[in-house]
């Protein structure tokens, strides 16, 4: 469990800001590493009473991590993010969406910008998608989130 | 339809329990638990979600004694839809919101669960603090905090601190540390027969008094970590006086300033704790917490008890 450094923070917020037109992203939050690039995001008072206690294995939520220098978001990093993003976002409809749940990808028109796009759909946010050439999204959603196929 | 059998040892055990009626709760092991789930608040308001359900088939009803709680039918199954993926809701039994309302977690207060896996009780406790305050929820089985790990990231707890460690041993580095402090202790789970027959099967005298051993030490562990003035919930989904009565009992001869509180449930059918059992006196306060028979709701049998560290 380790603070990002301000070095480690701005780069985050800058890249956030450069995908998805988010300012000041995170902000009066501690933000975390923990392993694999992950990123968490946590109350300053959870991340003090975690400092107060032993055997921790975790504190806050998992928001994001960075792949290559990009900033992938969880579903609950977006949906944190909320309304803030506004660039790279598509809009899915709800047979859409469940197919996004089920990691399944989906084919949008439009023009993108970089390699991730964040989906919403109403006010719920669904986290980041990998754009590939051919036009699909592919949702980057975990395996236990994923809705079972039938 | 299948008829569920005790063994001998079980039955006899049950019908020397005071206040049961053993045909109503062989009754009550074939039925299937009500569907029931809660609305995550910190996610979305609830008139969205509820918004959202209803436009997708299912009709809701709300469980008067727990704040966000509804009981579900008609719908596809609950358990694959878009909805608790997102962590829009958390699907869980009715009478297993019980004993978070009983400790009535309000925002700013730093709140322990200590046999927290896989997370039902975390995230309802997660809730009611509304993003203010710190839930600490802990396990002992790595397993098990895997399970409830993923359920507090889809709940989107963002106040919360994971922690892997023997609960018996918390109060060695968390004395006099949390507001209040929840103990739904592992028991041999006579309450929620009708999840698995198998629960029935496996019971045994030999069980009961190993858990209710474990059981002792963990409430005291739990009582020590309480600030003064600070409240215990010890809860079991289990039926029997040795992993309920008596290990409160036992808090109370153990802890000089804990007491029992009274508990109120809106609309929850339940009963009073046991103060006589098999020739023994055990201590009057016990009648303030409560026991729920499986047939009482037609749900969860449950043992709740709410107790309070005396300042001073």
């Amino acid at each position: 469990m380790r603070v990002l450094t301000s070095a480690e923070r701005k780069y985050l917020v800058r890249r956030l800001m450069d995908q998805h037109g988010v300012e000041d992203a995170f902000e009066g939050l501690m933000l975390i590493r923990s392993g694999q690039g992950r990123i968490r995001a946590a109350t300053k008072e959870a991340y003090e009473v975690a400092c107060r206690l032993r055997k921790v294995q975790q504190v806050g939520l998992y928001v994001a991590k960075i792949v290559k220098g990009d900033v992938v978001l969880s579903i609950e990093g977006s949906q944190l993010l909320g309304s803030a993003i506004t660039r790279n976002a598509v809009e899915l409809s709800e047979e859409e969406a469940e197919e996004w749940m089920k990691a399944a990808p989906i084919q949008k028109s439009g023009k993108f910008e970089g390699k991730y796009v964040v989906a919403r759909c109403g006010d719920f946010y669904l986290g980041s998608g990998r754009v590939s050439r051919d036009g699909k999204i592919y949702p980057q959603v975990a395996k236990w989130r994923r809705i079972p196929e039938e | 339809m299948s008829k569920i059998v005790l063994s001998e040892d079980l039955k006899s055990y049950l019908s020397r329990l005071p206040d049961i009626e053993l045909d109503l709760l062989l009754e009550a092991y074939e039925r299937p638990l009500p569907e029931a789930f809660r609305i995550n608040t910190l996610k979305a308001s609830e008139e969205k979600i509820l918004e959202r359900l209803r436009s997708r088939g299912y009709a809701v009803e709300p469980i008067p004694w727990a704040r966000h709680g509804y009981v579900a039918s008609g719908g596809e199954d609950l358990g694959k839809s878009l909805e608790h993926m997102l962590g829009l809701i958390y699907i869980q039994g009715p009478v297993s919101m019980a004993p978070v309302e009983v400790l009535d977690p309000r925002p700013g207060e730093i709140i322990l669960d200590l046999c927290a896996a896989p997370g039902s009780k975390s995230t309802q406790i997660a809730q009611l603090l509304r993003g203010e305050g710190v839930l600490v929820a802990n396990d002992v089985s790595f397993e098990r905090v895997k399970a409830l790990s993923s359920n507090l990231q889809r709940f989107g707890v963002l106040n919360c601190v994971i922690t892997l460690a023997d609960g018996r041993k918390y109060s060695s580095f968390a004395r006099e540390l949390f507001d209040k402090v929840l103990v739904d202790a592992p028991c041999s789970s006579l309450g929620i027969v009708s999840k698995s027959w198998g629960i029935a099967r496996s019971w045994s005298i030999g069980i009961v008094k190993r858990l209710s051993e474990l059981q002792k030490k963990l409430i005291l562990a739990a009582f020590d970590c309480l600030k003064p003035g600070g409240i215990l919930v010890y809860s079991t989904c289990t039926l029997t006086i040795e992993e309920n009565e008596l290990v409160v009992n036992w808090l109370l001869e153990s802890r000089e300033n804990a007491r029992v509180e009274e508990i109120k449930l809106n609309g929850l059918r339940y009963r009073p704790g046991i103060t006589e059992y098999d020739g023994m006196r055990l201590d009057d306060e016990l009648s303030k917490a409560i026991r729920i028979m499986p047939y009482d709701n037609w749900a969860e049998g449950f043992y709740i008890a709410r107790i309070v560290k005396e300042a001073g």
